[in-house]
């Protein structure tokens, strides 16, 4: 039974909100987001011209917030792509054919899933550079240990069935069977995970700009205008309540859409989460 | 059984040994020297002052030279003098250890102590209001930026209503590590709420509990009694993987709170460049990973020797 | 009769002489309080702030030039001079007198009998010998041996051509001869913790990396890593009566938010701000109370590489210097806390000459410059930043009014060790940076000496013949006034040459409690604060 949650509905909503705020961003925008810095109007509170504030350069807190929305989406949305490309071909192909090479894929997930997330972009970062490239390269390198898993566990159920035995006595090749008779009945639990990572992925991004690593100014990246807004938090609480809550409303959003996604296409939980 | 731990720990060396080998060539090439690090914003040194700075660490040394150096002090127990003040990374590190398990004790304890019952209120209230609430609030706990969550704690708390100290280690007393705790517990404690939802809805919809509840058990007694090796089997992997991936985890909470934790030390290293003190840090955060891990793999056998663990 | 009426009469004198006595008392009570506030109270701990990391370096005073361990290196350590701020200058500290021989090479110090270390021995010529030999040792790095280096034979010992540095010379216990290659201040040579006088057998132990062992005002009591310091008051301290305070805390933190928070919970004594604390405070009648504001002798500008196009024209670099609207930047971004700049000198140093105006904003002389230079359409360049405020964020002010004169400027942020890296191998076209420009003005402006290498310090590779000329000149005018004047002249040639763009001289601004007093403004680092010197009234929590 399909079951439309809560969940289902509020994340859509959300992730709706999202979506058209970065699509339609120069419509909803007041200001242009790095152009129009005028030091004279430097962090000035929420005003009739200047909705949500000014920062420290003097650009519109809420054009910056607007336009961030297509970053944050965009890192969001590539990187858990990658991740969940990588992460979805190794476990499969893993699961599948098994023997060594179930063996190394395996032992690769062990040794990803034992460092942090941080830590690893932090190292890889730091070769590379700062900068959106090395950031999408780290952190679309480092999260695919789930999405291997899960893919692998459904390959290894889906294995013995019928069908697929059928198939293969039939002569198909293997990637015909991987790529049309098993994957299509998995998709579920992976969009569920995805999505999920979306959220993750924002979030990483935020830490990483936070640690003086992410996306870099004058690029309005909401978490790079909240580590900059840290300083000021006493003085001009508004430079860091926003971005914030923005980070929060959108992580909500895909956690909430996951959930709802899950209760959907997965009734029976076979993507346990982890 | 013990063969099973036996081949988790072969795992294990083996993982650590590649981390080690790939940390160890990813920092050879990463660009900016200690030497320079040392210059930071405004000071600078005679290049014959570099020169045997370079000399003294060792860094003029051939990579493969240096490597095979790290390697035989690796098997005595030397993680190498840190860069930038001389002394055994090994000292550096255990007092730093000491900070950040104290923390991710903390947090994971804030976690259990909250998220579990919230979870099973959840449960077996499933449905209800309760429960939306409930997980409303767990969600809420995984889409807020940690960081975030913690300055304004610390604004609340420590300034506006002077309950707790804003920062540091202070003598070692809990004072200062609520605050910490409670910004790292947050999404642990969020996400084992959702898990124990989970796994106690799934002992709560199978047989047996069903033939209980026939049989006139109350509720709760029912759930208590039944709950199940699978679910405490999925509420420990979570408390497991969370824990252990703390100690690397705590990064952002303790660069926030003054924290003198492994993290910050990390941070700080990277910064350097100081990178004995860089592969210490990895180092300690992989294989406390992989230690609570092992121990989380040998309690689930203790309790059910018939799981498999894929 | 007589003895009835008498002992009345006494009794009645005895009372009114209690009352004037009495009265007396009082009234010299409340017309001497104002001396008791002033007079330096014992007792109490210091609460200060290491503001500048989130960890120490290193304890070894020898081994790290970082900010950071200079100010809790002031706690525990002292060298042959001290910076008196008072005076805006070095001052003896270990010594009583110095005399110098006629060509000013030849330095001859009476040392103080009464120093000890921590560990109870005396300080003899001997300790000064051992340091100073210590830090040119051809094994280590010392970033002192900068200093030190100076010394007549320091460089043949530090290439281990010779077994002792010939020009330090012990006369006798207490008195040491110092002979310098060249004409030097030693003061402003000797004056900071790199160079501090250690005790050997102790600097021999492992131990003196966590325990430290010095002779300076406070003992070393414990380090808790990437948290705080604290020592004790030595009571065998040099300067009779001091310390005042009977302990220091250091917080070790790099956080100004966490600072600021910690001090508006009364729970450091001072503190350095930021920039943004410092608009608050001023605007806070009862922190603003506090404020004590410091021009250090730090010139923050943006270099070009001169040899490389376009910069290699000196009316691209004055371009930018007449394109950009320094006022605002500094009132705005910076939050006032900065004195914009005039030239290479800063408003403290001794060769600052203040009749001497700034670049004036001028955009349209900017781009007539630009034009006449060849480039009236502009050109792009890339600058290299860290992610701080002071350098990315001025660059990100700076873009629009590039952009007006037609220049397109793009932002590289990277680490500071990775800018350092490229800037001293020439692959940096334009980088945002702070120079120490003092104490010694001649020192300064030698960054500007076209033979001294890049990594030497004329990272921007200006050359030219006529400027160090001057230069030369003023270091053999033995004239003080003469030698004033030419450095003037030379820090004149430097404005008008233009291989930076002249941003500005830092602001520090350190803010204290009503309960802490005689908090020094020190022009060299203001967060090094002397810690012998300061005391807490009875209001101080720790009392």
């Amino acid at each position: 039974m399909k079951k439309v949650s809560l969940n289902l509905i509020v994340g859509s909503i959300l992730f709706i909100i999202v979506v058209v705020t970065a699509i339609f961003a120069p419509l909803i925008a007041t200001h242009d987001p790095i152009l129009d810095a005028n030091l004279m109007y430097a962090e000035e509170p929420p005003s009739k011209a200047f909705l949500l504030g000014t920062d420290e350069q003097g650009r519109d807190i809420f054009s910056r917030i607007v336009y961030g929305a297509r970053i944050s989406l965009m890192i969001g949305l590539v990187v858990q792509m990658m991740n969940t490309v990588i992460g979805v071909s190794l476990g499969l192909s893993a699961g599948y054919m098994g023997g060594w090479w179930d063996e190394i894929v395996m032992g690769m997930t062990g040794l990803i899933l034992s460092i942090p997330t941080v830590v690893f972009a932090l190292a890889l970062m730091s070769v590379l550079g700062p900068g959106i490239g090395s950031l999408l390269i780290a952190l679309g390198m480092t999260d695919w240990a789930y999405s291997c898993r899960i893919s692998r566990a459904q390959v290894l159920s889906l294995k013995s069935q019928n069908y697929i035995q059928a198939s293969y006595t039939l002569g198909f090749g293997n990637l015909h069977i991987m790529f049309k008779e098993l994957l299509p009945n998995m998709i579920g639990p992976i969009i569920v995970i995805a999505t999920m990572g979306i959220g993750s992925a924002i979030m990483a991004e935020a830490a990483l700009s936070f640690l003086g690593l992410g996306v870099v100014p004058p690029a309005p990246s909401w978490g790079a205008m909240l580590a900059k807004a840290r300083e000021q938090l006493l003085f001009s609480p508004w430079l860091s309540v926003f971005p914030g809550l923005a980070i929060f409303i959108t992580v909500l959003g895909f956690n909430l859409l996951g959930d709802g996604l899950r209760d959907f296409l997965d009734p029976h939980g076979k993507a346990k989460k982890i | 059984m013990v063969a099973l731990i036996f081949k988790r720990i072969l795992q294990s060396a083996l993982t650590v040994m590649i981390v080690v080998t790939l940390v160890f060539f990813l920092f050879s090439v990463i660009p900016g020297t200690f030497a320079s690090s040392l210059m930071g914003d405004k000071r600078s040194f005679d290049p014959r002052v570099v020169e045997r700075i370079k000399k003294e660490l060792g860094i003029d040394k051939p990579l493969h030279q240096r490597f095979v150096t790290y390697l035989a002090g690796l098997s005595r127990g030397d993680l190498g003098k840190s860069f930038s003040n001389r002394r055994p990374v090994v000292d550096l590190l255990s007092s730093r250890v000491v900070a950040s398990f104290k923390l991710a004790c903390a947090a994971i304890t804030f976690a259990i102590v909250v998220g579990l019952p919230l979870g099973f209120i959840a449960a077996i209230r499933a449905g209800s209001l309760v429960d939306t609430v409930t997980m409303m609030v767990a969600v809420s706990g995984l889409s807020v930026p940690g960081f975030w969550f913690g300055l304004i704690a610390m604004y609340l708390f420590s300034l506006k209503l002077g309950l707790l100290p804003t920062f540091g280690y202070g003598s070692g007393g809990i004072r200062n590590l609520i605050l910490p705790a409670l910004t790292l517990g947050i999404a642990p404690m969020a996400l084992l709420a959702r898990t124990t939802r989970a796994a106690v809805l799934d002992t709560l919809n199978s047989d047996f509990i069903r033939t209980a509840r026939s049989k006139g058990m109350s509720e709760t007694r029912v759930v208590f009694k039944h709950l199940g090796r699978n679910a405490f089997v999925i509420i420990l992997t979570t408390i497991g993987l969370q824990f252990g991936s703390m100690l690397g985890g705590s990064v952002v909470v303790e660069k926030l709170f003054a924290w003198p934790g492994v993290g910050s030390m990390l941070i700080d290293s990277v910064s350097l460049r100081d990178i004995p003190s860089v592969q210490g840090c990895i180092l300690v955060i992989v294989l406390f990973f992989l230690i609570i891990n092992t121990l989380v793999d040998i309690a689930y056998l203790a309790i059910d020797p018939r799981i498999r663990y894929q | 009769m007589h003895e009835f009426v008498s002992r009345r009469v006494l009794f009645k004198m005895e009372k009114k002489l209690f009352g004037v006595l009495i009265s007396a008392l009082f009234f010299s009570l409340i017309f001497s309080m104002p001396a008791f506030c002033d007079t330096p109270m014992s007792g109490g701990t210091l609460r200060l702030s290491a503001p500048y990391g989130s960890a120490l370096k290193s304890l070894d005073p020898h081994v790290t030039y970082r900010s950071q361990d200079l100010v809790v290196s002031k706690a525990f350590h002292r060298a042959l001079y001290t910076w008196d701020s008072a005076n805006n200058s070095p001052a003896l500290d270990l010594a009583e007198s110095v005399t110098a021989d006629k060509n000013g090479k030849v330095f001859t110090y009476k040392l103080k009998k009464n120093v000890y270390f921590h560990n109870g021995r005396k300080m003899t010529a001997d300790d000064v010998v051992w340091s100073y030999t210590r830090l040119m040792n051809p094994e280590k790095g010392f970033p002192g041996a900068t200093m030190v280096g100076t010394i007549a034979g320091a460089e043949a010992f530090s290439k281990g051509d010779a077994t002792s540095i010939s020009g330090l010379k012990k006369i006798d216990d207490y008195t040491l001869q110092i002979t310098f290659s060249d004409y030097n201040d030693p003061g402003s040579l000797l004056f900071e913790a790199v160079t501090a006088i250690l005790p050997r057998e102790e600097v021999k132990k492992e131990s003196f990396l966590i325990h430290p062992v010095g002779l300076g005002p406070f003992k070393f009591v414990e380090h808790v890593e990437g948290s705080r310091i604290v020592g004790e008051k030595f009571d065998k301290y040099y300067k009779p009566g001091k310390p005042y305070a009977d302990r220091v805390e250091f917080v070790i933190t790099g956080d100004y938010s966490v600072l600021d928070m910690a001090f508006r919970a009364k729970e450091i004594d001072a503190t350095v701000l930021s920039s943004n604390a410092y608009l608050a405070y001023k605007a806070d009648p009862e922190l603003s109370r506090g404020l004590i504001e410091i021009a250090e002798l730090f010139t923050r500008h943006m270099g070009f590489n001169t040899q490389e196009k376009p910069f290699d024209d000196k009316r691209v670099r004055q371009a930018i210097n007449y394109a950009v609207d320094r006022d605002i930047i500094v009132k705005k971004l910076l939050k006032g806390k900065a004195f914009k700049a005039t030239s290479w000198l800063p408003t403290t140093s001794t060769a600052y000459d203040s009749t001497r105006k700034p670049y004036p904003y001028d955009p349209e002389k900017a781009k007539a410059l630009l034009a006449e230079a060849g480039y009236p359409d502009g050109f792009e360049f890339e600058a290299m930043v860290t992610d701080k405020t002071s350098s990315l964020g001025v660059f990100e002010a700076m873009m629009p009014y590039l952009a007006k004169v037609g220049i397109h400027a793009k932002a590289k942020v990277v680490e500071s060790n990775v800018l350092v890296d490229a800037m001293y191998a020439g692959k940096a076209a334009v980088w945002f940076r702070s120079n120490g420009t003092g104490p010694d003005p001649l020192k300064a402006l030698r960054t500007f000496d076209s033979r001294i290498p890049r990594t030497g310090s004329n990272v921007t590779a200006f050359k030219d013949s006529a400027y160090d000329a001057i230069l030369d000149e003023a270091a053999a005018t033995s004239d003080p006034a003469k030698k004033i004047e030419l450095l003037k002249k030379a820090d004149g040639f430097i404005m008008d040459a233009a291989p930076v763009w002249f941003h500005n001289y830092n602001k520090a601004v350190v803010a204290t409690q009503p309960w802490i007093h005689n908090v020094d403004g020190n022009v060299t680092e203001a967060a090094i604060i002397e810690v012998d010197s300061i005391w807490l009234d009875k209001n101080s929590p720790t009392r």
